[in-house]
């Protein structure tokens, strides 16, 4: 059965993980260099990058020997790195261990793009899903809607046009004086919280499958900065409402216009509980089958890294050794 | 013992291999690519220059800084991926080291200031003693070259500076009387692979980078009352 190990390092995580041709995943470790963030109120690249440094070679290390091959000299048939997008600090990290490993096995490495990534994350769990799929892609850094027909054939329907979901959890997590990362402060107070006692607005960016997150934020910071008593548990319940009915009311919108066999969710944001039910409740009005991730496939890893570079490495072979990093490679990019 | 040296703390990338028959072949890759380009694609040339298989390596030698952030990350993570997957030691010199070694092998003597450029304004510095073989005065410090100048005593004697922490400040460390400015815009690979094959690998290989994260320092900063 031919291996492939993955290694991801293009924001705060450091990990690495052996995957299967079919998918199995045979080891996943994964380091987070979160704690040193959190007094910032986001992630600092050049703490990601120093923390990349240190904590990658033992992530590889135990990667290979959770696998139970032998570090040294790994029965592999290649290795699939994060090449972008990312932290440009961070990514290099990860890209120069590939290749220097590449070089001293002589194996193949193969450079991915890690919006691809999060698009294998079902096939991590089912390997026989049926296409086409229609996906939503939310994180701190992403939100797409894409249509996939295949593994590693996708269609971006639409993206934000603003910020990332996670990106707007995490300021208005920030403006209510709640931690960081925002998406589990909020999702956590919306529990107390009712969303009726503050509406706020729906952005609805026209026609197409386009997101916007930015105008919801302004419209928080007004609400509370007009009405002082509002409590933030019932904030947070009307954020998370409106964030889960924007993504919602596209996703089906997506639906009607695309006929798929499958409905998948992907990203960190995908930890959110409004998010998910209210995924599992539109495959089911749809008729179609959910593919809800676990948590630890949702987020970011590198056995999604793997399942991609070994779909890459069969179809366009491996990457020369003098391959950059491409901090802004768009989905849309990749074919 | 075949060695190879990589140093990618300044604009220049660069790797050194020497055999155990003595070869030493030394390439600097100045040539507009960025060092993740650069680097193992000149160290897998190098090593079919001189016939040698990665599996031949026993020891890798890395520049730890300080210097360019980003190019001593890529310089790391490659001599960290090469030594793990090979099972071999991971040895660390610093720029400054290497600048001095490469003066002394070039037969300058006496008194030494090696340099590299930190960028904003800043440089990071290293006082050697070049008399009897390379001798480090003091620890290497985060400074500016006006703050350096500052610092020498009056006469200041005879001071060789080096390094491409000069080149920017060139008129400002040559204002002093007596500067002798050796020019050496990279750090010599022939001293880092003469002091790295004597030096035992310590367990983890700690990235001197003598500045800390923008983000923390003005965080700091912004809490001191
Ligand atoms: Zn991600």
């Amino acid at each position: 059965m031919a291996l492939v190990l993955g290694i991801e390092t293009s924001c705060d995580e450091t990990a690495a993980a052996v995957v299967d041709e079919e998918f199995h995943v045979h080891s996943s470790v994964i380091e987070s260099s979160l704690d040193q963030h959190r007094a910032f109120g986001g992630v600092v690249p050049e703490l990601a990058g120093r923390a990349h440094v240190t904590t990658l070679g033992p992530v590889v290390q135990r990667a290979l020997v959770d696998a139970g091959l032998n570090p040294h000299d790994p029965a592999i048939e290649g290795i699939a790195v994060t090449a972008g997008p990312g932290l440009i600090g961070s990514l290099l990290v990860g890209l120069s261990a590939a290749k220097a490993l590449s070089l001293a096995w002589g194996v193949p490495y193969i450079g991915v793009n890690h919006l691809e990534g999060h698009l294998f994350a079902p096939l991590l769990e089912q390997s026989d899903l049926e296409w086409p799929l229609l996906t939503l892609l939310v994180s701190g850094g992403h939100s797409l809607i894409v249509r996939q027909s295949g593994p590693g054939q996708h269609e971006v329907l639409g993206e934000t046009i603003d910020d990332a979901a996670g990106e707007a959890y995490d300021k208005v997590a920030r403006w209510l004086g709640l931690g960081y990362p925002g998406g589990p402060e909020i999702d956590h107070l919306a529990q107390e919280g009712s969303p009726g006692n503050l509406k706020l607005p729906v952005s609805m960016t026209g026609e197409g499958y386009d997101l916007s997150f930015s105008g919801l934020k302004t419209a928080v910071v007004r609400a509370t900065q007009k009405q002082k008593d509002l409590s933030v548990a019932d904030v947070a319940a009307s954020f998370q409402a409106a964030v889960a009915e924007q993504l919602l009311r596209k996703v089906a919108l997506a639906l009607e216009h695309y006929p798929v066999k499958g409905l998948a969710l992907a990203g960190g944001v995908a930890a959110n509980s409004a998010l998910r039910l209210g995924m599992t409740e539109l495959a089911k009005e749809f008729g179609i089958a959910s593919h809800l991730p676990t948590m630890a496939n949702c987020t970011d890893n590198a056995a999604m890294i793997a399942a991609a570079g070994i779909y890459r490495l069969r179809h366009d072979g491996p990457s020369a050794f003098d391959l950059s990093a491409s901090p802004n490679w768009q989905l849309a990019d990749v074919s | 013992m075949n060695l190879i040296a990589i140093e990618t703390a300044t604009p220049a990338c660069a790797v050194g291999v020497r055999t155990t028959s003595g070869v030493e072949v030394t390439r600097v890759m100045n040539d507009g690519r960025r060092h993740t380009e650069a680097l193992v694609d000149g160290l897998q040339s190098l090593l079919e220059e001189v016939g040698l298989v990665p599996r031949e390596i026993s020891k890798v030698i890395v520049d730890r800084g300080p210097g360019l952030f980003t190019g001593l990350r890529v310089g790391l993570a490659t001599a960290i991926g090469l030594t793990q997957a090979l099972g071999i030691e991971l040895v660390g010199v610093t720029s400054l080291e290497m600048l001095a070694g490469g003066a002394f092998d070039a037969g300058v003597r006496g008194t030494l200031v090696a340099s590299v450029d930190g960028r904003r304004g800043e440089i990071f510095n290293q006082t050697f003693s070049l008399d009897a073989g390379v001798t480090p005065l003091d620890d290497p410090r985060v400074t500016t070259a006006e703050r350096e100048v500052a610092s020498w005593a009056s006469p200041a004697g005879t001071i060789t500076i080096t390094g491409d922490g000069v080149h920017r400040y060139l008129a400002i460390f040559q204002s002093v009387v007596g500067i002798i400015h050796f020019s050496q815009p990279v750090p010599s690979l022939h001293a880092a692979l003469d002091i790295g094959s004597d030096r035992v690998a310590s367990e983890v290989l700690v990235p001197l980078y003598l500045r800390e994260a923008d983000a923390v320092a003005n965080f700091s900063t912004r809490e001191r009352p």
